[in-house]
């Protein structure tokens, strides 16, 4: 049977999600891949820790709210030494090249919303803030042109759910201002 | 005939002027972010739990069901145009599809699609009327091992089915889990890893958990990759309209297709991505003539279109059977559809049917009412859709950012719910960019509480004797569908490797 190049090219696209498990590796070690291993150590600690603070109850089922965090811990403690032994042989796949700044606008932005948000400046400059900054991250660097769209999407949206739906949302000057002229 | 008198009864439910307006809301709003890449119907669902509180049970669950099945019909137009599927159900659909599009045949991929959508919505969700009853029945007499047995067997699946590997599966499954046991314990009132916060001391809302690792987190990896966010779609080309040649070559695959996703839907094996394999490689090995060129030479195969799309969408209904009758959830949008029940108090299950009669009925009949909407919205208007594709991506980005914390906001309205919905979007940023899958996290976080109260329930009346676990027969049974699920695949593809290697050196 000779297989051209195209089939196989298909044929590769055809991977089901679950035959990729070898092979795809970077076969480098990992110390990020480490790193997930020793916080999945300390997750399965801070549980055991948690649960073994439970007062003790006498009950017919012998055991109490602590057996499940119990048996999760040791689950996580499994799984955090098959990370650790993945990450030491390289089992996990290259990974793109992080875009440092590109997260910082998105975390920057989500951040600072939450100040403004329950600072009082209301929704709309706060979400307005977000959306220019998420639109920044992706690429989009003109700033006043965001901010711009973001008041109008924003303001929207407080109309839409404020009004539409009953939801309340935190309220600025500028809410405070929306609501009394729709008074 | 017991079904079609309910059925008919729930269709006066699903016409009532609202219901109605929830339907056209939720395939709309399916459709549109199914075309969109990068947002599929589980974090549009997301999206939506938090307001979709002031919708009612009834017509947030017609809603967020029209989005499943509408996100089915818009996945496979970024994937014909632009030849990224918008979720994993429509990976195949891009294969033949995009090959159509660019000799100019994008119309009639597009309308293969669609209408393959509709014969598999309609004719699943047919079956999902006629098999739902017998399951309650056969569900009616589950006790609390058979229960716990099903969630392990959702659990192991949910983890080996979706994305990289199995190991990586489990550890989003027990994050999950660890997430479910925060908060009060239901049988005891033991406050758990709480660390003496009041907001913790409640159980974390799911919204938060899953808007979180699925919009937050999935917009941060996003924005964290060197990509063009700016992809150019091919035009539509030719008519959407098929004609009776094109229907002919449909017709199987068609068939062959709802049968694959109505058998596979509602297996825990993960949603659309085994079924729509399946379909594809099946109409690929059975393709003659014409087709049989058109897959060879790749020049796009309206079969390889047609079964794939029906199979999706057939999935999706066969999906709802386990969900509505026993609780599992076998997909990520399933799980969230689980999530927007227990919002309101409702644990889907034998009872739900029972209970809650109307509500079940009416959402089945609404499916009909959707898919019907569905293949109008996506044959006459589907230039609308295709404009979609032109929103510049950064200010789509960030309109989904602005909504996704809107929601939150609006539902829980504390620093330290944003906070936590912060939290969780960097979880799932780094699950994201280490090849963690998502849903067997939100589906250990959902289902998790609902297996320890089964657990424990059970021990209590074992007089904490483990061995209940594996003294019914049924119990072992789904224990052993749920190691054959695991591993059964894994062996499959053993044995393909086994056989490709064969035939090559032959």
């Amino acid at each position: 049977m000779s297989v051209d190049p195209k089939n196989q090219a298909a044929e590769e696209d055809l991977r089901l999600p679950f035959d990729d498990e070898a092979g795809h590796g970077t076969g480098k070690r990992d110390l990020a891949g480490l790193l997930i291993a020793v916080a999945l150590f300390g997750l399965a600690l801070v549980i055991i820790n948690d649960a073994s603070g439970y007062p003790i109850r006498r009950s017919y089922a012998k055991f109490g709210p602590e057996i499940v965090p119990y048996l999760i811990a040791s689950g996580i403690c499994v799984m955090a030494v098959i990370t650790a032994i993945m990450a030491w042989r390289g089992a996990f796949e290259a990974r793109d090249p992080l875009n440092i700044g590109a997260l910082s606008w998105l975390v920057g932005g989500i951040v600072i919303e939450i100040f403004m948000l329950y600072g009082g400046t209301g929704f709309i400059a706060g979400s307005a803030v977000l959306f220019a900054f998420a639109a920044r991250a992706f690429g989009q660097a003109t700033l006043a042109l965001n901010l711009a769209i973001g008041a109008v999407l924003s303001t929207l949206l407080y109309l839409l759910f404020r009004y539409g739906l009953g939801l309340s949302l935190p309220a600025g000057p500028v809410e405070r201002t929306i609501d009394l002229l729709l008074r | 005939m017991d079904t079609f008198i309910l059925l008919f009864e729930g269709l006066a439910t699903a016409t009532q002027p609202s219901n109605l307006m929830f339907a056209l809301l939720g395939v709309m709003l399916g459709t549109a972010v199914g075309v969109m890449p990068g947002i599929g119907p589980a974090l549009t669902v997301a999206l939506l739990l938090p307001v979709s509180l002031s919708f009612g049970a009834t017509g947030s669950m017609i809603m967020f069901a029209g989005i499943y099945y509408g996100g089915m019909y818009g996945g496979a137009i970024s994937s014909i145009l632009l030849n990224t599927p918008g979720e994993t159900a429509s990976i195949m659909t891009a294969l033949e599809g995009n090959r159509m599009a660019k000799r100019g045949k994008g119309g009639k991929a597009l309308g293969a699609a669609a209408f393959g959508s509709f014969f598999g919505g309609m004719f699943a969700t047919l079956g999902l009327a006629v098999v739902a009853p017998f399951m309650v029945m056969v569900a009616l007499s589950f006790g609390t091992a058979e229960y716990f047995a099903l969630m392990v067997l959702s659990f192991m699946t949910v983890s080996a089915a979706f994305g990289g590997s199995m190991s990586r599966g489990l550890t989003a499954l027990f994050i999950g889990l660890t997430i479910g046991i925060v908060g009060t314990d239901k049988l005891t009132g033991q406050v758990r890893l709480a660390f003496g916060i009041p907001e913790m001391s409640d159980n974390i809302s799911i919204a938060i958990v899953a808007v979180g690792l699925f919009a937050i987190g999935e917009t941060m990896y996003l924005a964290s990759q060197y990509v063009n966010h700016k992809a150019k779609a091919q035009a539509v080309s030719g008519s959407v309209w098929l004609n009776w040649g094109d229907f002919k070559r449909c017709i199987r695959p068609y068939i062959r297709g709802t049968g694959l996703g109505f058998l596979f839907g509602p297996l825990p094996t993960g949603g659309a991505e085994i079924p729509t394999f399946l379909s594809y490689t099946t109409e690929k090995r059975l393709a003659t003539g014409e087709a049989r060129r058109e897959f060879d030479e790749g020049l796009g195969a309206i079969e390889g279109v047609a079964g794939p799309e029906a199979a999706n969408n057939a999935s999706a209904a066969g999906t709802l059977i386990p969900l509505l009758t026993l609780g599992l959830p076998t997909s990520a949008t399933a799980a969230m559809m689980l999530a927007g029940f227990q919002q309101y108090g409702l644990q889907p299950g034998p009872l739900l049917f029972t209970n809650n009669a109307d509500l079940v009925w009416g959402l089945v009949a609404s499916l009909f009412i959707a898919n019907l909407m569905l293949v109008v919205l996506n044959v006459p208007f589907i230039g609308i859709w295709v404009k979609l594709l032109t929103i510049p991506r950064p200010w789509l980005y960030a309109g989904i950012l602005c909504f996704a914390t809107l929601g939150i906001v609006g539902a829980q309205g504390s620093p330290f719910a944003l906070i936590l919905l912060l939290g969780f979007g960097l979880i799932g940023f780094v699950m994201r960019r280490f090849g963690y899958p998502l849903a067997p996290a939100l589906v250990g976080a959902i289902l998790g509480p609902l297996a320890e109260e089964q657990l424990r329930r059970g021990l209590m009346i074992n007089q904490g004797d483990w061995m209940f676990l594996i003294e019914s027969r049924i119990a072992l049974a789904i224990y052993a569908i749920a190691l054959l699920s695991v591993f059964g695949p894994r062996l499959w593809a053993l044995l393909r490797k086994a056989n490709r290697k064969a035939s090559a050196a032959a």
